[in-house]
């Protein structure tokens, strides 16, 4: 046994009880909703009902609904077809943008994310006013061409919309191994007279096909979870899938029937749990084959040529028109008109009134404070907590860390909008909890559990571009674990804490289902306002709202990028 | 014509005046024909220092109304919920099981749950002073008033239904989809009676009351109907022409909608001018039962009731001359106004028999 190895494994039965300490803390945070969620779906009554009794009613009701089944297979579909549309797309432009010298590649990255940081309900308005049935692009193409071959209001369009809005998240992932990737045999094959998509198609792809499983597994499980785009284009039509069902037994019986939504949750958890197992597995593999390269390699980039370039760029220029310009564009009119569509004359529409109206509403304009408040600060207090959470489970090989691993995947399949209601009990009946309540820290409780899987992820991977000599030194010189920390491993990794705080700005930004149970007066966040005022159809401010959004999570990104965040990891 | 924004800058002058000025809540806080007494009422309102809210009126359109009221009482804070109408009745079932009281009044145009709270008790009862200036039906026990009168109504877009003639009775509504059934295919919208409590309770309201409702929801069916959860998500596809056509939506925004935008049309059938209420109640247990009590007061007030006028919820006062008024409202439907009353047969709509039944039927008579 080399002494290297043997030091990593005292390191690794370090400071146990801080480790099991916070690992627990984080168990109780996660396993709660989620307890109280199957509890829940085994009764006949609300939790805290006088005459509560156990029972299997709401299981016999979903499992002998014909909608239930509709809605799964419709999820099945849109989770199997956003693979299909993202996959390959988020490929390719990884593959464009890491391994070929096509230009303007530098910035075209951050703009190749923006749909990521983009609230799916945001998306979802910002279509139907550009591409919808009477959107602005669609009156355009008519008037040119006579018809707007379209509909973005079946699932076909849907799914369509889903995928291409998720694109970004297969590009990180499959972006992060292709810069790992040396490039000698690229050139080998370059050399032997293969031409680029030879090249692409027989050497890269093989080469970073875990990564791309990897991706494909994440993108059927946020396809399994997904709420936003089906809530706003699906529903008119009828077109239901799991989430926007939960949000629909909550209506149809009159009275909210609780066992019956987390009954559908239960389901939605069995569905999405062994998802997540693969997932782990995958990356597990996927971060063992792309260390292949080691830190040596030189990347030398495939050339294009001028045919190539024209091609990259159209297709990306494509990719961006329908995925950002589109969406972006349709809120950024619609909040700056009251009319839009068929016969409108823009032009005699312009007006502040949208934005008048929320910065005259009390509960608006203190949404919009709360919003960058809990993403700012709020954002700092979860890096560190995830920071906690991440040097619990830095080079941790023991029992601890394998609930850690458990703790995570929880989050990963529970619905942001039950999350949130599950907290609103928890506060309102866990005895100490109950003065936090009504505060804004309530909020940030929950959304630090939505964002856990995301944040912790950054703070994993900046963890462990620490060399473990550097650690491992400080021990020997002796140092206690603690001091090894606080003095080697944080302040190497601050430049990388800071661009982890930007990136969960914009996820807390970004939020919506998570705070509709949990805000009361005082407390409200811009997300979960949208969604309460499409209760009552109030597109003016919603529009508004968007745009609002939008623009603070422009600030977040330039933001984020000037702290150096790593945008891949 | 006063418009909101009008109103608001009106309310907010005043406030800066009563602040500047008279500080003295109690000199104005006794209305006109209130018992003297009342005032001991404003003065524990006052100690109480705030009134909690939980609504389905939105921000926006509750706005008035509370910048009233703190032009009437300065003293008291008003913190205003819009939780939905699932919403407020989650939040009122969850505390009170957990003594956790945080509402003071719920007020909701879920007249059904609204109704449901009171039957399981979570309801005060308080005999506002106003309730003399109120019709009948519109106190329950003195324990849930409705606030406002607001019919149902047909919206459509001028320049998209180009040569058809709109429908003007509920009749002609029937035999126009009917009659154009191609032309109109995508192209007609109505509420979701499964996913907005007010939806059913227009549907359902109907199927009880007329005998044709069946018939329509028919003729909707066969002309690849779209429905929505509220009405402003059926104004934005109206406006923009995605939709020519929709019925059963909530006719007083639809007025005020149409009066910023002339290419709307609005139609209250005359032959079926059904209207609901937002309801409010006092919740038991109260954390400011007084401030409660002084508010549901004011909403029921012509001051209040003026305010909310303003903002496009008719007025269930004959006496209050903004906006519309439920006499108003009578005479446009050509007498035949007919509100949903607040009584106990509201709990039949919140049965889970009396609703699957319905549901089944709305199906069914979806597919044609």
């Amino acid at each position: 046994m080399r002494p290297t190895e043997s030091i990593a494994m005292s390191l690794a039965n370090d400071a146990p009880r801080f480790r099991a300490g916070v690992i627990l803390a984080l168990f109780v945070m996660v396993a709660a909703p989620a307890l109280l969620v199957i509890y829940q779906s085994v009764l006949d009554a609300p939790f805290f009902d006088d005459n509560v009794r156990f029972s299997l009613d709401a299981f016999r009701f979903v499992l002998t609904d014909p909608e239930f089944y509709r809605a799964l297979w419709t999820t099945t579909l849109y989770a199997f077809g956003m693979v299909v549309v993202a996959v390959p797309l988020g490929g390719l432009l990884a593959f464009l943008i890491t391994r070929t010298d096509l230009k303007g590649r530098k910035w075209l990255e951050p703009i190749v994310l923006v749909p990521m940081f983009l609230s799916s309900i945001v998306l979802a308005f910002g279509y139907t006013v550009s591409v919808g049935p009477s959107g602005f692009v669609t009156i355009a193409f008519k008037s040119l061409f006579g018809a707007a071959p379209w509909s973005i209001y079946t699932l076909p369009g849907i799914i369509l919309i889903g995928g291409l809005s998720h694109v970004p998240t297969v590009y990180l992932y499959v972006a992060s191994a292709m810069r790992r990737l040396p490039s000698d045999l690229e050139e080998a094959a370059r050399t032997a007279g293969a031409g680029i998509w030879r090249v692409s198609l027989d050497v890269t792809l093989p080469m970073v096909l875990p990564a791309l499983v990897f991706s494909a597994a994440l993108n059927l499980l946020l396809g399994f979870e997904t709420f936003g785009i089906p809530l706003v284009l699906g529903d008119p039509n009828g077109i239901l899938v799991l989430t926007t069902y939960i949000y629909k037994v909550n209506t149809i019986f009159g009275a909210p029937t609780y066992q019956v939504m987390a009954a559908v949750t239960v389901f939605l958890i069995l569905i999405t749990l062994p998802l997540v197992f693969i997932q782990r597995r995958l990356l597990r593999h996927a971060r063992r084959f792309a260390a292949v390269g080691g830190k040596g390699a030189r990347t030398n980039l495939l050339r294009l040529g001028s045919t190539g370039q024209a091609v990259a760029l159209g297709l990306i220029g494509l990719w961006l028109l329908v995925s950002v310009f589109f969406p972006v564009g349709g809120i950024v009119l619609r909040a700056f008109v009251e009319n839009w569509g068929e016969g409108v004359r823009l032009t005699e529409q312009l007006t502040l009134a949208n934005f008048k109206a929320v910065f005259e509403i009390p509960s608006l304009s203190r949404g919009i404070l709360n919003t960058i408040l809990l993403a700012g600060v709020g954002g700092a207090i979860a890096v560190a907590f995830y920071l906690l959470v991440g040097l619990a489970g830095h080079r941790n090989r023991g029992r601890s860390g394998t609930l850690l691993d458990y703790s995570v995947l929880i989050p990963r399949a529970l619905p942001g909008l039950i999350v949130g209601l599950t907290f609103f009990w928890l506060f309102l009946f866990v005895p100490f909890l109950i003065p936090l309540r009504a505060t804004l820290i309530s909020l940030l409780i929950a959304y630090i559990i939505v964002g856990l899987s995301y944040g912790l992820r950054i703070i994993q991977s900046t963890l462990l571009q620490v060399a473990p000599e550097l650690e491992e030194s400080a021990r020997i010189t002796g140092a206690s674990v603690y001091r090894s920390w606080r003095d080697v491993v944080i302040p190497l990794v601050r430049p990388g804490l800071a661009g982890a705080w930007a990136m969960i700005m914009i996820v807390f930004l970004r939020e919506y289902a998570t705070g509709v149970y949990l805000m009361s007066s005082g407390t409200e966040v811009i997300g979960s306002l949208m969604v309460s005022l499409l209760t009552s159809g109030a597109m003016d401010q919603i529009a508004a709202l968007s745009f609002i959004s939008i623009a603070l999570t422009a600030v977040g990104l330039t933001l984020a990028l000037r702290l150096g965040a790593k945008l891949h990891d | 014509m006063i418009t909101r924004r009008h109103v608001v800058a009106g309310a907010g002058a005043l406030t800066a005046v009563t602040m500047a000025g008279n500080r003295s809540a109690i000199a104005q806080g006794v209305p006109a024909g209130y018992p003297a007494v009342y005032g001991e009422l404003v003065d524990k309102a006052v100690k109480e220092g705030a009134v909690s809210i939980y609504t389905s009126t939105d921000d926006v359109q509750g706005r008035p109304l509370v910048e009233a009221f703190r032009v009437a009482f300065p003293g008291i804070r008003v913190d205003y919920n819009d939780l939905g109408t699932n919403g407020a009745y989650n939040r009122v079932i969850s505390e009170a099981a957990a003594k956790q009281v945080g509402s003071d009044i719920v007020w909701t145009s879920a007249m059904d749950l609204q109704m449901v709270l009171v039957s399981k008790g979570q309801a005060e009862t308080y005999k506002s002073p106003e309730a003399a200036q109120l019709p009948a039906w519109a106190n329950f026990n003195d324990q849930l008033y409705a606030t406002s009168v607001e019919p149902v109504a047909i919206m459509y877009n001028k320049s998209m239904l180009g040569a058809l003639k709109p429908p003007q009775t509920r009749a002609e509504l029937i035999a126009f989809l009917q009659a154009n059934k191609d032309a109109l295919k995508g192209k007609v919208a109505s509420f979701d009676p499964e996913k907005s409590g007010s939806g059913f309770l227009f549907f359902n309201n109907d199927a009880r009351t007329t005998s044709d409702t069946w018939e329509l929801v028919r003729a909707f069916g066969g002309t690849d109907p779209k429905v929505y959860g509220s009405s402003g998500a059926m104004r934005e596809k109206i406006a923009s022409g995605e939709h020519w056509i929709a019925f059963n939506l909530i006719g007083s925004y639809a007025i005020e909608w149409a009066k910023k935008n002339s290419n709307l049309g609005v139609v209250l059938p005359p032959d079926h001018a059904a209207a609901f209420s937002r309801v409010a109640n006092i919740s038991k247990g109260a954390p400011h039962p007084a401030a409660a009590r002084v508010f549901l007061d004011f909403l029921l007030s012509q001051r209040g009731q003026t305010a909310m006028a303003a903002s496009g919820a008719p007025s269930i006062r004959t006496d209050v001359s903004e906006g519309l008024n439920i006499a108003k409202l009578n005479e446009m439907a050509g007498g035949k106004l007919k509100p949903i009353p607040v009584s106990a047969a509201l709990l039949e709509a919140s049965d889970p028999k009396t609703r699957a039944a319905f549901f089944q039927k709305w199906k069914q008579a979806l597919r044609g």
